[in-house]
């Protein structure tokens, strides 16, 4: 018998990852899937971010003890997935990425099916079955086929299937697949909601970074198999925080490249954009007094002054590619 | 305001909307052989067409039909004839010559009704949910094994134990209680050697393919042409005898024969293996070939799941 909810007091505290790994390889006969991946999961939703065919179902598989990586080592929950699976999955919930549900069965069917796959008592899944179903706003509809709901119908039954057993870690693969705006709007606040409210932790695999940045605290980037970047999306975000300065250009001069020159020579570091932008790296506090003196002592016409800190897409686009790790 | 308007406003204080909705889960979780019990029932359930429309009854319970009614036939014409099988020697059969009563149910059976098993799975991608679990590809094969043997117990053993137990309370069956409990271990032993072989077989074919309509014309087919082949190189060409051993349409029903101590040549058996000069084939044969056969096609299964893709 395996242990009960309360084991996962120990892994809530923050002490211990989720999921661990580290330099990570797998490969499939002639691709090479993951290369040298190193990260952390902690609490909370974590966005598993990449281009299709980055490693992020392998990685998944991974997860899910599925797979034993060529090399390095990975730990969910403290334990080694592919030597404890069965213990492991036990307290994993997985939604697939593509359709997995047998259309001629009932949603309530193949939810109580699932629970009590994952260890639960008969009687006790067949009420979870209906509370999840309620849970994710199939109350009324859980005793239909599976193959007669609409797409974000099923997608919410992957998704009720796999926090049925009241699992630790729960594992979704592209959930908002195949889903209109509004259906992906609301699958989102879902994924939020089991994250937040019911307290599960999340890793939310996905190659849409408005959805990991609208639900995610912390991220994994992957491309081409590397581990590219992760953290918390804030600290991630403030990695390159700049201020723009944005100026007037009436007079036929290059006030630009002039104020730049200025800066420069007060010690900041800064690029120019165009003949009216100036980017300034805030590197601290008193940089802002800096380049306030020296617009007010050099009488630049401001049309706009922003601090611009780095969205996701800009970490993105920034170390996808690059073959470079933060 | 009076005392009951009191009472009631005191009660509806009291009053809870009782919605729990969802919770966390605090009770007890069981290990791998819960999780191999419930595929296990659930795949039985879905063979046996319980739980969904009535089309998909119609198949499994025609089989199982089949397999009882003679049986029961049998058994209501001893009731009918006293002292029938001493009077009717020839026409009510012992349980190991019953097979042969039925032998085109458990074909059946096995063919169609058993690629409900592995199919759907791999078909609807369902695979990818259960391995998701604490099952891994071995539990789940055994699950499936464990649910398709069963279910083909309720056609090789359920009949043959029905008429020997129906005779008995006639006191037409066995005629001490030691040989009434020796024939008894002889049924157990003959249905269970036949549901392995055939459970290996009805899974081996449907492991090859995600469609119900392939794997149970595919099963047919290995069945049935298995024994026309081997029918044509022992006797057509006058083959190599010990090629009928391969006759998978005969070889399950010949070892039932050799447990109940019966040959499978045509004084016993007329569609037993015999070879082609009258001689039948030695039981070290015919136990080899079994062995055999279910091991390839366990074989076959098991890198066929093994090998079957479920995330990457």
């Amino acid at each position: 018998m395996l242990g009960n909810i309360d084991d996962r007091a120990g892994s809530l505290n923050g002490v211990r990852p989720v999921v661990t790994a580290v330099e990570v390889t797998k490969r499939w006969s002639t691709t090479q899937a993951l290369s040298g991946a190193t990260f952390e999961i902690g609490d909370g939703v974590t966005g598993l971010l990449g281009a299709n065919g980055a490693g992020k179902t392998t990685l998944l598989g991974l997860i899910l003890g599925l797979h034993r990586p060529n090399s390095g080592t990975i730990t969910v929950l403290g334990r080694d997935p592919w030597v404890a699976g069965a213990d492991v999955r036990a307290r994993l919930g997985y939604a697939p990425e593509h359709d997995a549900l047998p259309p001629d069965v009932a949603a309530h069917d193949v939810v109580r099916h699932l629970a009590e796959l994952h260890g639960l008592p008969r009687r006790e899944a067949t009420s979870r079955a209906s509370d999840a179903l309620w849970e994710v706003g199939l109350g009324e509809e859980r005793f239909r086929p599976v193959g007669t709901m609409s797409t974000g119908q099923r997608q919410r039954v992957k998704l009720a299937q796999a926090i049925v057993h009241d699992p630790e870690l729960l594992l979704l693969d592209e959930p908002t697949n195949g889903l209109d705006p509004a259906q992906r709007d609301d699958m989102l606040a879902l994924i939020d909601h089991v994250g937040g409210d019911l307290g599960m932790h999340v890793i939310l695999s996905s190659h849409l970074l408005e959805e990991v940045e609208r639900v995610s605290a912390s991220v994994v980037i992957l491309d081409a198999g590397r581990v590219v970047a992760e953290g918390e999306i804030a600290d991630l975000s403030r990695t390159a925080p700049e201020l723009i300065v944005e100026l007037d250009r009436d007079d036929g001069t290059d006030p630009a490249r002039t104020l730049a020159s200025t800066l420069q020579a007060s010690g900041l570091s800064v690029a120019v954009e165009g003949d009216r932008l100036v980017v300034v790296a805030l590197e601290a506090s008193w940089v802002y007094d800096v380049v306030r003196d020296a617009l007010a002592d050099g009488g630049y016409s401001v049309r706009r002054l922003e601090r611009r800190t780095a969205s996701l897409e800009d970490v993105y686009l920034a170390r996808a590619g690059s073959g470079r790790t933060i | 305001m009076s005392d009951r308007d009191s009472d009631v406003i005191a009660a509806d204080a009291r009053a809870r909307i009782f919605e729990p909705g969802y919770r966390t889960y605090r009770g007890v979780r069981l290990g791998v052989a819960h999780s191999v019990w419930t595929l296990a029932r659930h795949t039985a359930e879905r063979i046996l067409g319980l739980k969904r429309p009535a089309r998909y009854k119609v198949l499994p319970f025609a089989a199982i039909l089949i397999a009882y009614l003679p049986a029961i036939a049998f058994i209501g014409i001893v009731a009918l004839i006293p002292n029938g099988l001493q009077r009717l020697p020839n026409l009510i059969p012992g349980p190991g010559r019953y097979y042969g009563f039925i032998t085109a149910a458990i074909v059946l059976f096995a063919a169609l009704a058993a690629p409900e098993a592995l199919c759907p799975d791999k078909r609807s991608h369902f695979l990818g949910l259960y391995l998701s679990s604490p099952l891994n590809r071995s539990t789940y094969l055994l699950a499936k094994a464990i649910a398709v043997i069963g279910v083909l117990l309720l056609v090789t053993l359920g009949p043959p134990l029905l008429l020997v137990v129906g005779l008995a309370l006639q006191n037409d069956g066995p005629r001490s209680f030691g040989a009434f409990m020796e024939t008894l271990g002889q049924i157990l032993a003959a249905g269970l050697s036949l549901s392995l072989m055939f459970g290996a077989l009805s899974l081996a074919i449907p492991s090859l393919t995600d469609r119900r309509g392939i794997a149970s014309a595919g099963s047919l087919l290995l069945i049935l042409g298995s024994t026309a082949i081997t029918n044509v190189i022992a006797f057509g060409v006058h083959g190599p005898r010990n090629v009928l051993a391969l006759s998978l349409g005969r070889l399950p029903f010949e070892l039932a024969l050799r447990i109940f101590g019966l040959n499978g040549l045509s004084t016993r058996f007329r569609g037993g293996l015999g070879s082609p000069n009258g001689s039948p084939l030695s039981t070290v044969v015919v136990v080899a070939a079994s062995v055999g056969v279910t091991l390839v096609a366990a074989a076959v299964t098991w890198w066929r799941v093994v090998g079957t893709e479920v995330t990457r």
